[in-house]
């Protein structure tokens, strides 16, 4: 069971609001290891600094959007394994589709509650302490 | 969302679509007026003159339950935000053109929770976060209001609506708008 203190997270949102939010959610679950980037870009560089346990990725970014990174992190391979989980919205089922072709581990839609984002962070790596 | 058609000011024919409760709707078509009826709630109107495109959400609560257990709605507002710039930048927009009006935010009860004023707190703190434009609008007091918004133009217009015995009344009041340069903004 691994504790989420120890896990370390990238959230990759254009807007600060929602990367507030989603900060604000993970410290109630127990992640204090949280670093955001403004998209996608700026992500993969904060994860080739030093890589992550989990991303959290919107799809609709400036740059490099949340596929374009899914994708980059897939294609590299120090990052490959990396657990990943887009934020989407209700109506992005064929970019879902797309996402899981690329390799996403999970996916959450939008807006969702701190228990819904726990239980897919938790699909993914295991029930958290 | 309903979308009569209506003769515009200009004779031409204007569709006109009612955004209600936690919806939104993003347009740049031409002759589409957006209407919404606000309480306690906030409508942002947002718009990009450059693209020509523009849309309004309806958000009723800031944020919802933020308990580790809370309900559905974590983001209400933040959500309706979202949905909203990103529907603009589908469209071409971009967010450092884009040009806002804050809507509602009214304290309907004196008896209960002053929603209306963390509503609006939540819409301009959001635009300021986010780097857009607050171009004006029309936030707080203590009656509903009725919305009429062009989102090609980013043209608003109010209508507050008031007691009148038993019927509410429709008035026109002007939009207060911040002492900035207004650019197109038309003014009621």
């Amino acid at each position: 069971m691994p504790a989420a203190r120890m896990i370390s997270v990238v959230v990759a949102d254009d807007q600060s609001s929602m990367r507030s939010l989603i900060r604000h959610g993970l410290s109630q679950i127990g992640f204090t290891d949280i670093r955001e980037a403004p998209d996608g870009d700026s992500a993969l560089k904060a994860l080739v600094t030093r890589p992550a346990h989990l991303v959290l990725s919107d799809l609709n970014m400036p740059i490099l959007d949340g596929l374009g990174l899914l994708k980059t992190v897939r294609e590299t391979e120090s990052l490959k394994k990396m657990a990943f989980i887009m934020l989407t919205g209700s109506g992005d089922r064929e970019t879902v589709q797309r996402a899981i072709q690329l390799g996403v581990n999970n996916y959450v839609v939008k807006p969702f509650t701190v228990a819904n984002l726990k239980e897919r962070i938790e699909a993914v790596l295991g029930r958290l302490q | 969302m309903s979308s009569p058609r209506h003769a515009g000011a200009s004779g031409a024919a204007e569709r006109r679509i009612h955004v209600v409760q936690g919806e939104y709707h993003v347009t740049g078509e031409d002759g589409v007026m957006l209407t919404t009826i606000l309480g306690s709630c906030v409508a942002a109107c947002l718009h990009d003159p450059v693209a020509q495109v523009g849309g309004i959400n309806h958000f009723l609560l800031p944020d919802g339950d933020a308990g580790a257990n809370g309900s559905r709605g974590l983001q209400y507002g933040v959500h309706a935000m979202e949905l909203l710039v990103n529907g603009i930048l589908q469209r071409g927009g971009r967010k450092e053109r884009m040009e806002a009006k804050l809507f509602g935010g009214a304290r309907l009860a004196m008896n209960l929770p002053d929603i209306g004023r963390r509503n609006a707190e939540f819409a301009s703190d959001f635009l300021r976060r986010e780097g857009i434009s607050h171009r004006g609008g029309s936030l707080g007091g203590g009656g509903a209001r009725r919305i009429q918004y062009w989102p090609r133009t980013g043209r608003a217009r109010q209508a507050t609506m008031v007691e009148a015995g038993r019927e509410l009344a429709l008035k026109e009041i002007r939009v207060v708008a911040p002492p900035v340069d207004m650019g197109a903004v038309e003014l009621f």
